[in-house]
Protein backbone atom coordinates (compact mmCIF):
# COMPACT_ATOMS: atom_id res chain seq x y z
CA UNK A 1 0.00 0.00 0.00
CA UNK A 2 1.23 3.75 -1.09
CA UNK A 3 0.37 5.95 2.53
CA UNK A 4 0.05 9.27 1.17
CA UNK A 5 1.25 12.02 3.10
CA UNK A 6 -1.12 13.28 6.08
CA UNK A 7 -1.57 16.76 6.86
CA UNK A 8 -1.26 18.06 10.50
CA UNK A 9 -4.92 18.32 11.02
CA UNK A 10 -5.53 14.86 9.99
CA UNK A 11 -3.06 13.81 12.33
CA UNK A 12 -4.11 15.35 15.45
CA UNK A 13 -7.81 14.94 14.37
CA UNK A 14 -6.53 10.88 13.83
CA UNK A 15 -4.85 10.99 16.98
CA UNK A 16 -7.93 12.81 19.45
CA UNK A 17 -10.94 12.76 17.01
CA UNK A 18 -13.29 14.82 18.98
CA UNK A 19 -16.82 14.22 18.35
CA UNK A 20 -15.83 10.08 18.18
CA UNK A 21 -18.31 7.55 20.45
CA UNK A 22 -19.89 6.77 22.28
CA UNK A 23 -22.66 6.94 20.67
CA UNK A 24 -26.18 8.30 22.47
CA UNK A 25 -28.29 4.98 21.61
CA UNK A 26 -31.84 5.75 20.61
CA UNK A 27 -34.07 8.47 22.39
CA UNK A 28 -36.76 10.91 20.75
CA UNK A 29 -34.36 13.42 20.71
CA UNK A 30 -31.61 11.66 18.91
CA UNK A 31 -31.15 10.81 14.72
CA UNK A 32 -28.55 8.82 12.95
CA UNK A 33 -27.33 9.03 9.62
CA UNK A 34 -25.05 6.18 7.82
CA UNK A 35 -23.34 5.65 4.69
CA UNK A 36 -20.75 3.47 2.88
CA UNK A 37 -19.86 -0.31 3.17
CA UNK A 38 -17.00 -2.13 4.83
CA UNK A 39 -16.58 -3.98 1.86
CA UNK A 40 -15.52 -0.54 -0.08
CA UNK A 41 -13.53 0.65 3.07
CA UNK A 42 -15.51 3.29 3.78
CA UNK A 43 -18.31 3.31 6.39
CA UNK A 44 -20.07 6.21 8.59
CA UNK A 45 -22.65 6.69 10.99
CA UNK A 46 -23.51 10.26 12.69
CA UNK A 47 -25.86 10.70 15.39
CA UNK A 48 -27.34 14.23 16.37
CA UNK A 49 -28.82 14.89 19.59
CA UNK A 50 -31.24 17.41 19.31
CA UNK A 51 -32.40 20.26 21.44
CA UNK A 52 -36.01 21.74 20.05
CA UNK A 53 -34.68 22.75 16.19
CA UNK A 54 -30.60 22.66 17.33
CA UNK A 55 -27.96 19.92 17.17
CA UNK A 56 -27.13 19.82 21.03
CA UNK A 57 -24.18 17.70 20.41
CA UNK A 58 -23.06 15.32 17.65
CA UNK A 59 -21.37 12.05 17.65
CA UNK A 60 -19.62 9.50 15.02
CA UNK A 61 -18.27 6.38 14.50
CA UNK A 62 -16.28 5.70 11.41
CA UNK A 63 -14.32 2.78 9.63
CA UNK A 64 -12.25 3.90 7.10
CA UNK A 65 -8.51 5.84 6.58
CA UNK A 66 -7.24 8.46 8.62
CA UNK A 67 -8.93 11.05 6.36
CA UNK A 68 -12.41 9.44 6.74
CA UNK A 69 -11.74 9.53 10.68
CA UNK A 70 -10.45 13.35 10.67
CA UNK A 71 -13.23 14.61 8.53
CA UNK A 72 -15.91 13.12 10.81
CA UNK A 73 -14.39 14.67 13.58
CA UNK A 74 -14.14 17.75 11.54
CA UNK A 75 -17.72 18.44 10.80
CA UNK A 76 -18.71 16.74 14.05
CA UNK A 77 -17.02 19.66 15.89
CA UNK A 78 -18.74 22.20 13.42
CA UNK A 79 -22.47 20.73 13.76
CA UNK A 80 -22.58 21.07 17.44
CA UNK A 81 -24.49 24.08 19.03
CA UNK A 82 -25.70 25.30 15.18
CA UNK A 83 -29.07 25.40 14.32
CA UNK A 84 -30.69 23.25 11.89
CA UNK A 85 -31.85 26.08 9.68
CA UNK A 86 -28.29 27.59 10.04
CA UNK A 87 -26.32 24.69 8.83
CA UNK A 88 -23.14 26.44 6.68
CA UNK A 89 -23.86 25.02 3.22
CA UNK A 90 -19.65 23.88 3.05
CA UNK A 91 -20.32 20.40 5.66
CA UNK A 92 -19.17 18.96 1.84
CA UNK A 93 -16.30 16.87 0.77
CA UNK A 94 -14.79 19.42 -1.08
CA UNK A 95 -14.40 21.95 2.34
CA UNK A 96 -13.41 19.32 4.55
CA UNK A 97 -10.58 18.50 1.85
CA UNK A 98 -9.62 21.79 1.60
CA UNK A 99 -9.58 21.84 5.22
CA UNK A 100 -7.43 18.65 6.08
CA UNK A 101 -5.55 19.49 3.06
CA UNK A 102 -6.57 15.96 1.39
CA UNK A 103 -5.68 15.07 -1.88
CA UNK A 104 -7.77 14.64 -4.40
CA UNK A 105 -8.18 11.38 -4.66
CA UNK A 106 -9.97 10.97 -0.98
CA UNK A 107 -12.69 12.92 -2.47
CA UNK A 108 -14.60 9.43 -2.97
CA UNK A 109 -14.41 8.60 1.08
CA UNK A 110 -14.39 12.25 1.90
CA UNK A 111 -17.82 11.89 0.01
CA UNK A 112 -18.96 8.96 2.20
CA UNK A 113 -18.51 11.56 4.99
CA UNK A 114 -20.74 14.14 3.36
CA UNK A 115 -23.32 12.04 2.81
CA UNK A 116 -23.84 10.19 6.35
CA UNK A 117 -24.09 13.75 7.78
CA UNK A 118 -26.49 14.76 5.20
CA UNK A 119 -28.15 12.04 5.72
CA UNK A 120 -28.50 12.91 9.67
CA UNK A 121 -29.62 16.46 8.66
CA UNK A 122 -31.95 15.05 6.56
CA UNK A 123 -33.22 12.53 9.57
CA UNK A 124 -33.27 15.60 12.38
CA UNK A 125 -35.39 17.70 9.49
CA UNK A 126 -37.52 15.03 9.09
CA UNK A 127 -38.00 14.90 12.99
CA UNK A 128 -38.58 18.35 13.23
CA UNK A 129 -41.29 18.89 10.67
CA UNK A 130 -43.18 15.99 12.25
CA UNK A 131 -42.67 17.29 16.27
CA UNK B 1 10.85 -1.36 26.86
CA UNK B 2 13.66 0.79 25.22
CA UNK B 3 13.06 0.12 21.19
CA UNK B 4 13.85 2.25 18.63
CA UNK B 5 11.23 3.63 16.26
CA UNK B 6 10.15 2.74 13.78
CA UNK B 7 11.13 -0.59 14.31
CA UNK B 8 11.50 -2.34 11.05
CA UNK B 9 9.52 -5.82 10.21
CA UNK B 10 9.57 -5.29 6.67
CA UNK B 11 12.10 -7.64 6.00
CA UNK B 12 10.40 -9.57 2.92
CA UNK B 13 10.41 -6.34 1.34
CA UNK B 14 13.94 -5.33 1.73
CA UNK B 15 16.72 -6.15 4.06
CA UNK B 16 19.97 -3.78 5.32
CA UNK B 17 22.76 -4.89 3.79
CA UNK B 18 25.25 -7.11 6.61
CA UNK B 19 27.92 -5.58 7.34
CA UNK B 20 30.22 -8.54 6.62
CA UNK B 21 28.36 -8.18 3.13
CA UNK B 22 29.18 -4.33 2.83
CA UNK B 23 33.37 -4.49 3.98
CA UNK B 24 33.48 -6.77 1.07
CA UNK B 25 31.83 -5.03 -1.05
CA UNK B 26 33.84 -1.76 -0.47
CA UNK B 27 36.87 -3.71 -1.14
CA UNK B 28 35.74 -3.64 -4.70
CA UNK B 29 35.28 -0.05 -5.52
CA UNK B 30 38.40 2.77 -4.96
CA UNK B 31 41.78 2.60 -6.73
CA UNK B 32 43.04 0.46 -3.93
CA UNK B 33 40.60 -2.06 -4.37
CA UNK B 34 39.18 -4.42 -7.02
CA UNK B 35 37.41 -1.77 -9.15
CA UNK B 36 38.76 -3.08 -12.45
CA UNK B 37 36.54 -3.95 -15.63
CA UNK B 38 36.27 -8.13 -14.80
CA UNK B 39 36.13 -8.48 -18.49
CA UNK B 40 39.76 -6.37 -19.01
CA UNK B 41 41.72 -10.18 -19.05
CA UNK B 42 44.68 -8.58 -20.72
CA UNK B 43 45.86 -6.91 -17.11
CA UNK B 44 45.94 -7.99 -13.67
CA UNK B 45 43.65 -5.36 -12.16
CA UNK B 46 40.79 -7.35 -14.66
CA UNK B 47 41.51 -10.48 -13.81
CA UNK B 48 41.50 -10.16 -10.24
CA UNK B 49 37.90 -8.47 -10.65
CA UNK B 50 37.09 -11.39 -12.29
CA UNK B 51 38.63 -13.86 -9.92
CA UNK B 52 36.21 -12.20 -7.76
CA UNK B 53 33.18 -11.74 -9.39
CA UNK B 54 33.75 -16.09 -10.44
CA UNK B 55 33.98 -16.56 -6.69
CA UNK B 56 30.91 -14.67 -5.80
CA UNK B 57 28.94 -16.85 -8.73
CA UNK B 58 30.61 -19.68 -7.09
CA UNK B 59 28.79 -18.84 -3.81
CA UNK B 60 25.66 -18.61 -5.51
CA UNK B 61 25.55 -21.30 -6.98
CA UNK B 62 26.30 -23.66 -3.85
CA UNK B 63 23.34 -22.25 -1.91
CA UNK B 64 21.50 -23.38 -4.53
CA UNK B 65 22.99 -25.93 -5.15
CA UNK B 66 23.89 -25.35 -8.80
CA UNK B 67 27.31 -25.06 -10.92
CA UNK B 68 28.89 -21.88 -10.70
CA UNK B 69 28.32 -22.03 -15.03
CA UNK B 70 24.53 -22.02 -14.36
CA UNK B 71 24.59 -18.68 -13.14
CA UNK B 72 23.63 -15.58 -14.91
CA UNK B 73 23.78 -11.89 -13.63
CA UNK B 74 21.01 -9.81 -13.53
CA UNK B 75 20.19 -6.57 -11.77
CA UNK B 76 17.41 -8.00 -9.93
CA UNK B 77 14.87 -10.91 -9.89
CA UNK B 78 12.76 -8.84 -11.81
CA UNK B 79 14.81 -9.46 -14.06
CA UNK B 80 15.91 -12.70 -13.74
CA UNK B 81 12.10 -13.34 -14.31
CA UNK B 82 11.76 -11.20 -17.56
CA UNK B 83 14.67 -12.99 -18.88
CA UNK B 84 13.33 -16.46 -17.59
CA UNK B 85 9.62 -15.81 -18.64
CA UNK B 86 10.36 -13.80 -22.03
CA UNK B 87 13.46 -15.65 -22.79
CA UNK B 88 12.17 -19.33 -22.94
CA UNK B 89 8.99 -18.34 -24.63
CA UNK B 90 10.59 -16.07 -27.53
CA UNK B 91 13.24 -19.23 -27.40
CA UNK B 92 10.54 -21.96 -27.33
CA UNK B 93 8.16 -20.44 -29.77
CA UNK B 94 8.04 -23.01 -32.16
CA UNK B 95 7.12 -24.97 -30.05
CA UNK B 96 4.17 -24.00 -28.48
CA UNK B 97 2.77 -20.63 -27.68
CA UNK B 98 1.42 -21.71 -23.80
CA UNK B 99 2.31 -20.54 -20.50
CA UNK B 100 1.33 -21.48 -17.00
CA UNK B 101 1.36 -19.33 -13.93
CA UNK B 102 -0.60 -18.55 -11.13
CA UNK B 103 -2.39 -15.70 -9.72
CA UNK B 104 -0.41 -14.95 -6.61
CA UNK B 105 3.08 -14.75 -7.95
CA UNK B 106 4.82 -11.53 -7.93
CA UNK B 107 4.25 -9.16 -9.97
CA UNK B 108 7.17 -9.53 -11.63
CA UNK B 109 5.64 -12.71 -13.23
CA UNK B 110 2.49 -11.74 -13.56
CA UNK B 111 2.92 -8.57 -15.62
CA UNK B 112 5.65 -10.57 -18.09
CA UNK B 113 2.85 -12.52 -18.44
CA UNK B 114 0.60 -10.70 -19.06
CA UNK B 115 3.09 -9.27 -21.92
CA UNK B 116 3.24 -12.52 -23.59
CA UNK B 117 -0.52 -12.37 -23.40
CA UNK B 118 -0.68 -9.43 -25.97
CA UNK B 119 2.04 -10.57 -27.87
CA UNK B 120 -0.37 -13.46 -28.67
CA UNK B 121 1.04 -16.09 -26.02
CA UNK B 122 -1.83 -18.35 -24.30
CA UNK B 123 -1.56 -17.88 -20.46
CA UNK B 124 -2.73 -20.30 -18.17
CA UNK B 125 -3.72 -18.46 -14.26
CA UNK B 126 -3.93 -21.22 -11.77
CA UNK B 127 -5.74 -20.21 -8.63
CA UNK B 128 -3.86 -21.76 -5.44
CA UNK B 129 -6.38 -23.01 -2.62
CA UNK B 130 -7.34 -21.30 0.59
CA UNK B 131 -4.26 -22.22 1.81
CA UNK B 132 -2.48 -20.40 -0.96
CA UNK B 133 -1.12 -23.32 -2.23
CA UNK B 134 -0.79 -24.17 -5.67
CA UNK B 135 -1.06 -28.34 -6.14
CA UNK B 136 1.34 -30.25 -8.90
CA UNK B 137 -1.69 -32.04 -10.09
CA UNK B 138 -3.69 -28.68 -11.05
CA UNK B 139 -0.07 -28.19 -13.00
CA UNK B 140 -0.69 -31.45 -14.55
CA UNK B 141 -4.28 -31.37 -15.13
CA UNK B 142 -3.37 -27.92 -17.73
CA UNK B 143 -0.02 -28.83 -19.17
CA UNK B 144 -0.90 -28.74 -23.05
CA UNK B 145 1.19 -29.87 -26.15
CA UNK B 146 2.02 -26.63 -27.21
CA UNK B 147 2.99 -25.44 -23.56
CA UNK B 148 6.24 -24.26 -23.20
CA UNK B 149 6.62 -23.21 -19.61
CA UNK B 150 5.28 -23.75 -15.97
CA UNK B 151 6.46 -19.98 -13.80
CA UNK B 152 5.37 -21.10 -10.47
CA UNK B 153 7.05 -19.19 -7.36
CA UNK B 154 8.75 -21.06 -4.46
CA UNK B 155 7.59 -18.91 -1.07
CA UNK B 156 4.89 -16.33 -1.81
CA UNK B 157 6.27 -12.26 -1.15
CA UNK B 158 2.93 -11.44 1.07
CA UNK B 159 1.83 -14.36 2.55
CA UNK B 160 4.62 -16.77 3.40
CA UNK B 161 3.30 -19.87 2.29
CA UNK B 162 5.90 -22.74 0.29
CA UNK B 163 5.09 -24.01 -2.79
CA UNK B 164 6.16 -27.72 -3.34
CA UNK B 165 8.03 -26.83 -6.66
CA UNK B 166 9.97 -30.17 -6.25
CA UNK B 167 6.66 -32.06 -7.09
CA UNK B 168 5.39 -29.42 -9.70
CA UNK B 169 8.97 -29.72 -11.39
CA UNK B 170 8.59 -33.35 -11.75
CA UNK B 171 5.95 -33.22 -13.56
CA UNK B 172 7.47 -30.35 -15.59
CA UNK B 173 10.28 -33.02 -16.30
CA UNK B 174 8.04 -35.60 -17.22
CA UNK B 175 5.81 -33.80 -19.44
CA UNK B 176 8.86 -31.95 -21.44
CA UNK B 177 8.12 -28.45 -20.06
CA UNK B 178 10.72 -25.75 -18.81
CA UNK B 179 9.75 -25.16 -15.25
CA UNK B 180 11.07 -21.83 -13.79
CA UNK B 181 10.85 -20.72 -9.81
CA UNK B 182 10.53 -17.27 -8.70
CA UNK B 183 13.42 -17.78 -5.54
CA UNK B 184 13.93 -13.93 -4.34
CA UNK B 185 11.96 -14.85 -1.14
CA UNK B 186 12.89 -18.27 -0.43
CA UNK B 187 16.98 -18.54 -1.10
CA UNK B 188 18.77 -18.01 1.72
CA UNK B 189 15.87 -18.77 4.13
CA UNK B 190 14.64 -22.37 3.78
CA UNK B 191 16.79 -25.07 1.66
CA UNK B 192 17.28 -24.42 -2.15
CA UNK B 193 18.28 -27.39 -4.84
CA UNK B 194 17.57 -27.28 -8.16
CA UNK B 195 18.61 -30.71 -8.89
CA UNK B 196 16.02 -31.91 -6.38
CA UNK B 197 13.45 -29.18 -7.66
CA UNK B 198 14.07 -30.27 -11.34
CA UNK B 199 13.82 -26.46 -11.85
CA UNK B 200 15.25 -25.26 -15.44
CA UNK B 201 15.17 -21.74 -14.94
CA UNK B 202 15.51 -19.62 -10.79
CA UNK B 203 15.32 -16.01 -10.06
CA UNK B 204 17.30 -15.25 -7.30
CA UNK B 205 18.13 -11.41 -5.73
CA UNK B 206 21.05 -10.03 -3.82
CA UNK B 207 19.25 -7.66 -1.60
CA UNK B 208 16.13 -10.20 -0.15
CA UNK B 209 19.39 -11.81 1.81
CA UNK B 210 21.15 -8.80 3.25
CA UNK B 211 22.99 -8.15 0.01
CA UNK B 212 22.64 -4.79 -1.87
CA UNK B 213 19.69 -3.89 -4.40
CA UNK B 214 20.28 -3.66 -7.82
CA UNK B 215 21.76 -7.44 -7.94
CA UNK B 216 20.39 -10.78 -9.16
CA UNK B 217 20.77 -14.08 -10.42
CA UNK B 218 19.17 -16.59 -12.85
CA UNK B 219 19.97 -20.16 -12.71
CA UNK B 220 20.13 -21.51 -16.35
CA UNK B 221 20.06 -25.23 -16.17
CA UNK B 222 22.71 -26.64 -18.87
CA UNK B 223 22.26 -30.11 -18.94
CA UNK B 224 19.33 -30.58 -20.03
CA UNK B 225 19.87 -27.24 -21.00
CA UNK B 226 17.22 -24.81 -20.82
CA UNK B 227 17.43 -22.33 -23.94
CA UNK B 228 16.73 -18.34 -23.45
CA UNK B 229 16.61 -15.85 -26.23
CA UNK B 230 18.41 -12.58 -24.19
CA UNK B 231 16.29 -9.59 -23.49
CA UNK B 232 19.72 -7.12 -23.39
CA UNK B 233 22.58 -7.58 -26.55
CA UNK B 234 25.78 -5.67 -26.47
CA UNK B 235 28.91 -7.39 -25.57
CA UNK B 236 27.88 -10.81 -25.36
CA UNK B 237 28.54 -10.82 -21.71
CA UNK B 238 27.15 -13.99 -19.23
CA UNK B 239 27.88 -16.40 -22.40
CA UNK B 240 25.66 -13.84 -25.04
CA UNK B 241 22.58 -14.22 -22.22
CA UNK B 242 23.18 -10.90 -20.89
CA UNK B 243 25.17 -8.49 -21.69
CA UNK B 244 26.73 -5.72 -19.88
CA UNK B 245 29.51 -4.52 -17.40
CA UNK B 246 29.62 -6.73 -14.73
CA UNK B 247 29.03 -5.02 -11.41
CA UNK B 248 31.70 -6.01 -9.75
CA UNK B 249 31.18 -4.51 -6.52
CA UNK B 250 27.36 -5.78 -5.93
CA UNK B 251 28.55 -9.50 -7.25
CA UNK B 252 30.84 -9.43 -4.49
CA UNK B 253 28.17 -8.32 -2.07
CA UNK B 254 25.71 -10.49 -3.28
CA UNK B 255 28.08 -13.45 -3.23
CA UNK B 256 29.24 -12.69 0.56
CA UNK B 257 25.38 -12.49 1.32
CA UNK B 258 24.80 -16.00 0.35
CA UNK B 259 27.53 -17.16 1.30
CA UNK B 260 26.61 -16.27 5.19
CA UNK B 261 22.90 -17.32 4.42
CA UNK B 262 24.42 -20.59 3.60
CA UNK B 263 25.94 -20.75 7.23
CA UNK B 264 23.38 -19.28 9.25
CA UNK B 265 19.95 -19.63 7.47
CA UNK B 266 19.38 -22.55 9.92
CA UNK B 267 19.97 -21.13 13.01
CA UNK B 268 18.10 -18.12 11.75
CA UNK B 269 14.92 -19.79 10.71
CA UNK B 270 14.91 -21.44 14.30
CA UNK B 271 14.85 -18.01 16.03
CA UNK B 272 12.52 -16.90 13.51
CA UNK B 273 10.24 -19.31 13.43
CA UNK B 274 9.95 -18.77 17.54
CA UNK B 275 9.85 -15.03 17.04
CA UNK B 276 6.65 -15.63 14.59
CA UNK B 277 4.92 -17.88 16.81
CA UNK B 278 5.29 -15.54 19.57
CA UNK B 279 4.02 -12.33 17.60
CA UNK B 280 0.91 -14.66 16.25
CA UNK B 281 0.11 -15.82 20.01
CA UNK B 282 0.22 -11.90 20.98
CA UNK B 283 -2.07 -11.09 18.15
CA UNK B 284 -5.01 -13.81 18.00
CA UNK B 285 -5.71 -13.09 21.43
CA UNK B 286 -7.16 -9.55 19.84
CA UNK B 287 -10.03 -11.84 17.94
CA UNK B 288 -10.67 -11.44 14.88
CA UNK B 289 -7.69 -12.18 13.84
CA UNK B 290 -7.01 -14.28 10.61
CA UNK B 291 -3.88 -15.56 9.75
CA UNK B 292 -2.83 -15.43 5.94
CA UNK B 293 -2.18 -17.97 4.01
CA UNK B 294 -1.32 -21.97 5.01
CA UNK B 295 -0.42 -21.95 8.66
CA UNK B 296 2.79 -24.44 8.86
CA UNK B 297 3.81 -24.54 5.19
CA UNK B 298 5.71 -21.20 5.54
CA UNK B 299 8.63 -19.30 6.08
CA UNK B 300 10.00 -18.96 9.17
CA UNK B 301 9.93 -14.97 9.46
CA UNK B 302 6.53 -14.21 7.93
CA UNK B 303 3.33 -13.43 9.29
CA UNK B 304 0.31 -11.95 6.89
CA UNK B 305 -2.78 -11.12 9.23
CA UNK B 306 -6.02 -9.49 8.68
CA UNK B 307 -7.92 -7.21 11.50
CA UNK B 308 -11.46 -7.68 11.67
CA UNK B 309 -13.35 -4.40 11.84
CA UNK B 310 -9.86 -2.03 11.01
CA UNK B 311 -9.47 -0.43 8.00
CA UNK B 312 -5.89 -1.00 6.16
CA UNK B 313 -4.78 2.09 5.64
CA UNK B 314 -5.41 3.61 9.49
CA UNK B 315 -4.05 0.93 10.60
CA UNK B 316 -0.86 1.51 8.77
CA UNK B 317 -1.05 4.67 9.80
CA UNK B 318 -1.87 4.00 13.40
CA UNK B 319 1.15 1.55 13.45
CA UNK B 320 4.02 3.91 12.06
CA UNK B 321 6.08 2.90 14.82
CA UNK B 322 6.53 -0.30 13.24
CA UNK B 323 8.09 -0.17 9.56
CA UNK B 324 5.56 -3.17 8.17
CA UNK B 325 3.04 -3.00 5.15
CA UNK B 326 0.16 -4.24 3.84
CA UNK B 327 -1.37 -5.16 0.61
CA UNK B 328 -4.08 -2.84 -0.06
CA UNK B 329 -4.20 0.43 -1.73
CA UNK B 330 -6.56 3.10 -0.68
CA UNK B 331 -6.97 5.27 -3.28
CA UNK B 332 -10.72 6.42 -4.03
CA UNK B 333 -14.15 5.45 -2.42
CA UNK B 334 -13.50 1.63 -4.00
CA UNK B 335 -10.37 0.13 -2.79
CA UNK B 336 -8.30 -2.44 -4.69
CA UNK B 337 -7.56 -4.85 -1.81
CA UNK B 338 -4.68 -6.93 -2.50
CA UNK B 339 -5.03 -9.82 -5.07
CA UNK B 340 -3.23 -12.50 -2.78
CA UNK B 341 -5.62 -12.30 -0.66
CA UNK B 342 -8.36 -12.02 -2.92
CA UNK B 343 -7.20 -14.69 -5.08
CA UNK B 344 -7.09 -17.27 -1.92
CA UNK B 345 -10.72 -16.59 -0.94
CA UNK B 346 -10.62 -13.19 1.64
CA UNK B 347 -13.58 -11.01 1.27
CA UNK B 348 -12.78 -7.40 0.91
CA UNK B 349 -12.74 -6.36 4.23
CA UNK B 350 -10.31 -8.21 5.43
CA UNK B 351 -8.37 -8.42 2.33
CA UNK B 352 -7.93 -4.75 2.84
CA UNK B 353 -7.05 -5.26 6.45
CA UNK B 354 -3.94 -7.07 6.11
CA UNK B 355 -0.45 -6.35 7.47
CA UNK B 356 2.66 -8.26 6.64
CA UNK B 357 5.11 -8.71 9.47
CA UNK B 358 8.75 -9.84 8.27
CA UNK B 359 11.02 -10.44 10.87
CA UNK B 360 14.96 -11.03 9.85
CA UNK B 361 18.68 -11.38 11.19
CA UNK B 362 18.11 -8.40 13.34
CA UNK B 363 14.96 -8.60 14.90
CA UNK B 364 14.90 -9.13 18.57
CA UNK B 365 12.45 -10.50 20.92
CA UNK B 366 11.71 -6.61 22.82
CA UNK B 367 11.08 -5.78 18.89
CA UNK B 368 7.97 -8.34 18.69
CA UNK B 369 7.12 -7.66 22.43
CA UNK B 370 6.65 -4.13 21.09
CA UNK B 371 4.79 -4.76 18.21
CA UNK B 372 2.12 -7.25 19.59
CA UNK B 373 1.71 -4.04 22.03
CA UNK B 374 1.69 -1.14 19.71
CA UNK B 375 -1.18 -3.59 17.02
CA UNK B 376 -3.44 -4.42 20.24
CA UNK B 377 -3.67 -1.00 21.62
CA UNK B 378 -4.59 0.39 17.87
CA UNK B 379 -6.76 -2.55 16.93
CA UNK B 380 -9.06 -1.83 19.96
CA UNK B 381 -8.75 2.17 19.78
CA UNK B 382 -9.76 1.64 15.83
CA UNK B 383 -12.48 -0.72 16.50
CA UNK B 384 -13.62 1.43 19.07
CA UNK B 385 -13.87 3.98 16.46
CA UNK B 386 -15.94 1.99 13.71
CA UNK B 387 -19.43 1.80 13.66
CA UNK B 388 -21.00 -2.02 14.27
CA UNK B 389 -20.24 -4.19 11.42
CA UNK B 390 -23.80 -5.87 11.59
CA UNK B 391 -25.77 -3.38 9.48
CA UNK B 392 -24.57 -2.55 5.77
CA UNK B 393 -26.31 0.01 4.15
CA UNK B 394 -25.41 2.27 1.10
CA UNK B 395 -26.87 5.26 3.07
CA UNK B 396 -29.88 5.40 5.54
CA UNK B 397 -31.57 8.15 7.76
CA UNK B 398 -33.55 6.69 10.90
Amino acid sequence: MTVPAYSNEVLRRFEEPSGAGPMFGQGPDVVRGVAGDFSRGTRVEFQLRLREATIAACRFQAYGCPHVIAAASWMSERAEGVALTDLPTDFTALAVAEALDAPAEKLGPLLVVEDAFAAAVAAAQDRQAGA
Amino acid sequence: MNTRTPVYLDYAATTPVDERVAEEMCECLTRNGCYANPASSSHQPGRDARGRVEQARREVAALIGASPTEIVWTSGATESDNLAIKGAALAHADRGRHVVTSRTEHKAVLDTCRSLEQQGWDVTWLVPGEDGIVTASQVADVIREDTVLVSIMHVNNEIGVVQDVAEIGAVCRERGVIFHVDAAQSAGKVPVDVQAMSVDLLSVSGHKVYGPKGIGALFVRRGPRARLEPLIHGGGHEWGMRSGTLATHQIVGMGAAFRIAAEEFRADSIRLGDLRRKLWEGLKGLGGVWLNGDPERRIAGLLNVSFEGVEGESLLFALRDLAVSSGSACTSASREASYVLRAIGRDDQLAQSSIRFSLGRFTTASDVEFAISRVRDQVQRLRSLAPASSENLGARVS
